[in-house]
C-alpha cells in the first residue's frame, strides 16, 4: 500500500512541474533558512563550554549616584575583590582573575617586533577555569612565576618560526623581559574572549608594573575580570545576597568621609559564564557579545519563510485538487477510506519536504561561509552533527510536510465520490476564504519584513550620517605610546609641517569609545551655598582636542595653557553637565568653582552637547580637564587631516612615527570607521532583514503565480465568452487581477500597524532614533503591489490575448 | 429461486439546494436476486444514476430501507460503507475513470491494495484479470495510451479483480463504438454466467437485451419491469 502511495506521490510531483517547482523551491528556501539559522542558534548557545563551565560565575560591579541611579555596570571588578571573596565565602571553591590589556602591546624578539591585541594577565589557576589544552609547559605551574608567559601556537610561530619557543626571552612594550614557559591551544571560536598571550598574574606584583599593595587593596581600578568556581547547583543568589555586607567590610579607601557606606554606591553581581555570550552587554565586555534578541528575531523570521512556503503548498495543492477529483472519486469508489486518502495525500507533501531537505542541506553547507562573514562567526555544518540537532532536523520536513499537506489532504479526501467523478466537486463556499486568508497572511508577513528592512535602513543612515555635534571625518586615531613622552613636541611640529595635517590632539579617551571614567567632585551646584559632591564622567584632554574634533563652544573658551598656566586646574563641561549641576544655562556655569582631590579651579568653558558614545547611549554629563604628559593620562592621539590626499597623509604620519618611535609598530584607525563599527550588529540585522524580505516576497509571489495560473485556467471559458461579448484586454486583466489586489490591500492594512509596532520596539534600544513616518511604510506596500501586479499581470495578459475560440473549445 | 441480494423498499433520495428541491428517488421499490443481470433504463433525470450510486454505497438515501444480502444498510456510516463496498462491489463507468497517473497494472491493482491483499497474490490476480480481458500486453501503459475499448476492458478488469458479488455498470458502452461496445457486453455476460450479479444503467435498447430483466424508471419510480430471459 505504502509503495503505491509513494508511486502516486512521485508521479504527481513529476507530473505537474510548475507546481512542484514552486513548492520544492519554497520548501527548499524555507528549510535552508531554518538550517542556517539553526547553525547560528546552536553556535550562539554553545559558547564557553569549558569543563566546569556550569559552575563558573563572573563577578560584575555596578555603580550608583547619590540618588541611587545606576550610572555604570562593569563586567570587571577591582583586583582586591577576588581573593577576598574566596577568603570570606567557603562556597567559593576557586577564584581566578584576568586583566586584558587594552590596545596594542608591543612584543619584541630579536628583530621581530609586532603589536599584539590579545594580551591578558592571568592567574596561575587560569586553566582550571578555562580548560583549553596546554600543549607545552604545565597547566598548573607555567603561569606561577613572575615574568613568565604562555602563547598560542600561532604566536609562537610568528616570533620563533620552527624554533622551540619555551625558555625564550621576549621584551614587552620596551619595559620588561618575560620568559616563555608554555604553549596553549587557541580558545575555541565560540568563546567570549580569545587570549593569544597570557602573562603571569604575579608579574603585576612588581611595583614598576602595578604593585603588590595596589593588587591587594585597590577598590577603584575595576578592570580585573574575576571568575568564581561554585559547587554544582549552588544557588548563586544566596551568595549575591551577602555581597553588600562584603563590600561594607572591605571596599573602603583612604580619605573617605566617616559616613561612607560602600554598598550604597556600588553592588556586586554574579553572572553564569554560560550566559555571558547571549545575555550580558555590560560597559566593558572583553569582546562584543551576541544577543538573545537576535537569536529570537532570526529564528522567527526563518520560521516565517518556512510558513510562507507551507502556505504555497496548501494553496497550490487545493487549487490543483480540481485536477485530481477523478482520482479521488475512483479511489473512494474502489473502497479507499478517508484516512487512507489523507495518508496518501500527506505522503506527497512529506516526500516533497524531504527532497527539499536534501537540497537544503547542500545549500546550507554552500551558504554557511556567507553567513559566517555576515555574522562574524566561524561555524561549520558539522555543528549540526549531534543527535539532539540531527533528530529535530530530520523531523523538520515531516512537520513541514504535515503542516503543508494536512489541509489539502482533508480538503481533497472530503470530496463526495459521486460528484468527484462527475467533475462537480468544485470548491465549496468555505474553501475560497481559506485560500484567500493564506494569501493575505503570506503578503502580511512579506510586507512586515519589507517594513523592517526600510526602517532598519533609515535608522542606520540616521546613526551613521546624522551630525554627532562634532566633525568625525578625516580623523586618524592612534594609540599613544609612552616612548613619545620626551619627543612629543618635536613629533607634533614635524607632523604639522605637512599641509595636509591640520591638528593633533591627546586624550584619555576618544569619541566612539565608552565613557567609563567617573569621579565625584565638590561643586557649587544649583542654588546651594556649600559645595555638594556630585559624580560625573570625565575625559582628560589637551588643548588640541576641542579644535581637532571641531566641538562647538556654547560659552567660555578652550584650554590655553600657554596663555593661562592655571588652566591645568580648570574645567570645561558639556551642556548635559550644566543640567546635572543644576544651572539654568551654560552662561551661569562659567566661573563656578569646584574642588577635586585637593585641587581647586573653575569652569572656564561649556561645550555644546555632542555624541561622544554611540547613539544607543544618551548624551551624558562630561567634564574635560587638561592633562599633562608627566601624569601618563593620555591613551590616544587624534590627528585631523585634510582628506584631500588620504593615503599620502597616512604615509606621511607613518614616516614620522617610524622616525620618532621605531620600536613601536605604527597602527591607526579612522574615527568614522570606529563609529560605524559600533553598529555592526544592527548593520548585520539590516542585511539579514533585506535578504529575508526578498526571499519572503519571492516565495509569496511564486505562490501567487501558481495560484493565479490555476484560477485563470479555470476561467478560460469565461474569458472566452467575455471576449466574444466584447471585452478588451484591459477589461480582462482588471477582471483577473482585482481579486488578488484586494488581498494584497488587506494584507497591507494588517501589516502596517503590526510592522510599525515591531519596528518601534526595535528602535527603542537606541537613545536617538528616527520616528517612523507614513512615507517609510509606503514603499513596503508599493513593492508588494508592484510585485503582485507583475506576477498576475504576466498570466493575465496571456489569458486576455488568447483567441476566444480556443478558449470556448475547451469544454 | 435464489435469495434477494438487493431489496429496496420505499427508498427516497431528495436533492436540496437553497431554492429547489429535486426528488430523485420517490419511494422506489426494487429487488435484485443473486446471479441476476438487470438493466435499468429511463430518460435523463429519471433517477437511475442516483439509484446506482445508492446501490453502490456511494451515496446514502434520505429514507426507506435498503437490504443488502438481508442486512439493513441504509444507516451505515462512511467507513462501514467503504468496507462493504470494497469487498463486494465492482464498478464500471461510462467514462472508464481510470487514474491517469497509474499504469494499467496499477489501476487494476488498486482495489486489491485497499482490501489489503498481499503483494504476491495481487500480482497473480491482476495478471489473471488482465489475461481474461485480453489486455495483458498493455499492462505497463498509461490510460491515455489506450483506445476507448481497451480502457473499458481495463476498467472491467479492475471491477472484477476483487471477485465482487455485484458489478454496477453505468452506461458501460456509452463512450464506445459498437464493436467495442459489443465486446464489453460480452465480457459482462460472461461474468454474469460465472455467477456475478450485474446491475447496469443504460440508454441502449441493444445493450439492455443482454440483461435478464429491464427495469424502466420515470420520475424516481419504477414504471415497468420486463423479463427478457428466464433464469436457469
Amino acid at each position: 500500500m505504502f509503495k503505491n502511495y509513494l508511486k502516486t506521490a512521485w508521479r504527481n510531483i513529476t507530473g505537474n512541474r510548475m507546481v512542484s517547482f514552486i513548492n520544492l523551491f519554497g520548501m527548499t528556501v524555507g528549510l535552508t533558512c531554518c538550517l542556517l539559522i539553526a547553525c547560528f542558534v546552536v553556535n550562539e548557545l554553545s559558547y564557553d563550554q569549558f569543563r566546569q563551565a556550569d559552575n563558573i560565575y563572573r563577578v560584575t560591579r555596578s555603580f550608583y549616584t547619590e540618588k541611587g541611579v545606576e550610572y555604570l555596570h562593569l563586567a570587571s571588578i577591582a583586583p582586591a575583590a577576588g581573593p577576598l571573596l574566596k577568603n570570606d565565602f567557603p562556597a567559593v571553591e576557586k577564584e581566578t582573575r584576568t586583566l586584558p590589556l587594552t590596545g596594542d602591546i608591543v612584543f619584541k624578539y630579536r628583530n621581530k617586533i609586532f603589536n599584539e591585541q590579545g594580551t591578558f594577565f592571568a592567574d596561575s589557576n587560569f586553566f582550571d577555569f578555562f580548560s583549553v589544552p596546554v600543549l607545552e609547559g604545565n597547566a598548573k605551574a607555567s603561569l606561577a612565576e613572575p615574568f613568565s608567559m604562555m602563547v598560542t601556537p600561532e604566536i609562537a610561530h610568528k616570533y620563533f618560526g620552527s624554533e622551540d619557543p619555551v625558555n625564550k626571552i621576549v621584551q614587552v612594550n620596551g619595559q620588561f623581559p618575560v620568559k616563555i614557559t608554555g604553549i596553549f591551544r587557541d580558545f575555541p571560536a565560540n568563546s567570549t574572549f580569545h587570549p593569544d598571550i597570557l602573562l603571569s598574574f604575579s608579574t603585576l606584583n612588581d611595583s614598576s608594573i602595578y604593585g603588590r599593595q595596589k593588587l591587594e587593596t585597590s577598590w577603584d581600578n575595576n578592570a580585573f575580570f574575576t571568575y568564581l568556581m561554585l559547587p554544582s547547583g549552588y544557588p548563586a543568589q544566596q551568595l549575591e545576597k551577602q555581597f553588600p555586607a562584603f563590600l561594607n567590610r572591605h571596599a573602603h579607601f583612604q580619605g573617605e568621609s566617616p559616613d561612607y557606606i560602600p554598598s550604597k554606591y556600588s553592588s556586586l553581581y554574579l553572572q553564569k559564564l554560560r550566559d555571558i555570550h547571549l545575555y550580558s552587554h555590560l560597559a566593558d565586555e572583553i569582546e562584543p557579545n551576541g544577543s538573545i534578541t537576535a537569536v529570537y528575531i532570526f529564528s522567527v523570521i526563518a520560521l516565517f519563510i518556512l510558513l510562507i512556503a507551507c502556505m504555497n503548498y496548501m494553496n497550490l495543492a487545493t487549487a490543483k485538487s480540481l485536477l485530481r477529483t477523478k482520482e479521488i472519486g475512483v479511489r473512494k469508489t474502489l473502497g479507499a477510506q478517508r484516512k487512507e486518502l489523507v495518508f496518501q495525500l500527506l505522503s506527497e507533501s512529506v516526500i516533497l519536504a524531504y527532497a527539499a531537505l536534501i537540497i537544503a542541506l547542500l545549500l546550507t553547507s554552500l551558504l554557511l561561509p556567507y553567513l559566517n562573514r555576515l555574522a562574524d562567526r566561524s561555524m561549520s555544518i558539522r555543528i549540526l552533527a549531534q543527535w539532539k540537532i540531527i533528530i529535530p532536523v530530520l523531523l523538520l520536513p515531516l512537520a513541514t510536510g504535515f503542516l503543508s499537506g494536512i489541509y489539502p489532504a482533508f480538503f481533497l479526501s472530503s470530496f463526495n465520490p459521486v460528484k468527484a467523478l462527475k467533475g462537480m466537486a468544485k470548491y465549496g463556499s468555505k474553501t475560497i476564504p481559506i485560500r484567500k486568508v493564506l494569501v493575505v497572511i503570506q503578503f502580511t508577513l512579506s510586507i512586515i519584513l519589507i517594513i523592517a528592512t526600510v526602517v532598519v535602513f533609515s535608522q542606520m543612515r540616521f546613526v551613521l550620517h546624522s551630525s554627532l555635534g562634532f566633525n568625525k571625518d578625516h580623523i586618524v586615531t592612534m594609540q599613544y605610546n609612552n616612548a613619545l613622552d620626551n619627543k612629543l613636541e618635536a613629533f607634533q611640529s614635524e607632523l604639522l609641517h605637512d599641509r595636509d595635517i591640520r591638528s593633533l590632539a591627546l586624550s584619555s579617551r576618544i569619541p566612539s569609545g565608552r565613557l567609563l571614567d567617573a569621579t565625584g567632585i565638590d561643586i557649587a551646584a544649583g542654588n546651594s551655598i556649600a559645595p555638594v559632591n556630585i559624580t560625573c564622567k570625565y575625559v582628560v584632554i589637551n588643548s588640541g582636542f576641542i579644535p581637532t574634533y571641531q566641538i562647538q563652544m556654547a560659552e567660555g573658551r578652550n584650554f590655553d595653557p600657554t596663555q593661562f598656566p592655571t588652566d591645568s586646574n580648570n574645567l570645561i563641561i558639556n551642556e548635559a553637565a550644566v543640567r546635572l549641576f543644576g544651572w539654568k544655562n551654560a552662561a551661569e556655569g562659567l566661573g563656578k568653582n569646584y574642588t577635586y582631590n585637593g585641587r581647586k579651579g573653575k569652569v572656564i568653558g561649556v561645550v555644546k552637547n555632542f555624541h561622544f558614545e554611540s547613539m544607543f547611549q544618551e548624551i551624558t554629563p562630561v567634564m574635560f580637564s587638561l592633562g599633562s604628559l608627566k601624569d601618563h593620562v593620555f591613551n590616544n592621539i587624534s590627528i585631523k587631516i585634510s582628506g584631500d590626499r588620504l593615503q599620502s597623509s597616512i604615509d606621511d604620519i607613518r614616516k614620522t612615527w617610524d622616525q620618532f618611535v621605531p620600536e613601536v609598530p605604527f597602527t591607526y584607525t579612522f574615527l568614522d570607521e570606529r563609529f560605524a563599527k559600533l553598529y555592526t550588529a544592527e548593520q548585520r540585522q539590516e542585511k539579514v532583514f533585506t535578504i529575508f524580505a526578498c526571499l519572503a516576497i519571492l516565495i509569496a509571489c511564486l505562490g501567487l503565480f501558481g495560484l493565479s495560473a490555476f484560477t485563470i485556467s479555470q476561467r478560460t471559458k469565461e474569458i472566452g465568452i467575455r471576449k466574444v461579448l466584447g471585452a478588451n484586454v484591459r477589461n480582462i486583466i482588471i477582471l483577473l487581477s482585482q481579486d488578488f489586489m484586494l488581498l494584497v490591500g488587506v494584507a497591507s492594512l494588517i501589516a502596517l500597524p503590526v510592522g510599525w509596532i515591531f519596528m518601534h520596539r526595535w528602535l527603542g534600544v537606541f537613545a536617538y532614533h528616527i520616528s517612523i513616518h507614513w512615507w517609510m511604510l509606503l514603499p513596503a506596500v508599493v513593492i508588494a503591489i508592484i510585485v503582485a501586479v507583475v506576477t498576475i499581470g504576466v498570466l493575465a495578459v496571456r489569458a486576455a490575448r488568447a483567441n476566444p475560440v480556443e478558449a470556448l473549445r475547451i469544454e | 429461486m435464489q435469495n434477494n441480494m438487493i431489496k429496496i423498499s420505499n427508498l427516497e433520495k431528495i436533492y436540496r439546494t437553497e431554492e429547489v428541491e429535486t426528488i430523485a428517488l420517490n419511494k422506489m421499490n426494487m429487488e435484485v436476486k443473486e446471479g441476476e443481470f438487470v438493466a435499468v433504463m429511463g430518460p435523463s433525470g429519471c433517477g437511475k444514476s442516483t439509484l446506482l450510486n445508492i446501490l453502490g454505497l456511494l451515496d446514502d438515501p434520505n429514507g426507506g430501507s435498503f437490504l443488502f444480502n438481508g442486512e439493513e444498510i441504509a444507516h451505515y456510516n462512511e467507513r462501514q460503507r467503504a468496507n462493504l463496498r470494497k469487498r463486494t462491489i465492482g464498478f464500471v463507468f461510462q467514462s472508464f475513470n481510470l487514474i491517469d497517473e497509474l499504469t494499467v497494472f496499477e489501476n487494476v491493482e488498486l482495489p486489491l491494495i485497499y482490501t489489503g491483499v498481499k503483494a504476491s497474490e495481487r500480482k497473480e490476480r491482476v495478471e489473471a484479470a488482465l489475461d481474461k480481458m485480453q489486455i495483458m500486453h498493455r499492462r505497463n501503459h498509461y490510460p491515455q495510451q489506450l483506445s476507448g475499448g481497451q480502457q473499458q476492458r481495463v476498467a472491467v478488469a479492475r471491477a472484477v479483480v476483487n471477485q465482487p458479488k455485484l458489478i454496477l455498470a453505468d452506461e458501460p458502452t456509452g463512450n464506445l463504438d459498437s464493436s467495442n461496445g459489443n465486446e464489453v457486453m460480452a465480457l459482462l455476460t460472461d461474468l454474469n454466467d460465472a455467477g456475478t450479479t450485474i446491475v447496469m444503467v443504460t440508454h441502449s435498447e441493444h445493450d439492455a437485451k443482454y440483461a435478464h430483466r429491464i427495469i424502466r424508471m420515470l420520475d424516481g419510480q419504477t414504471v415497468t419491469e420486463s423479463i427478457l430471459r428466464e433464469q436457469l
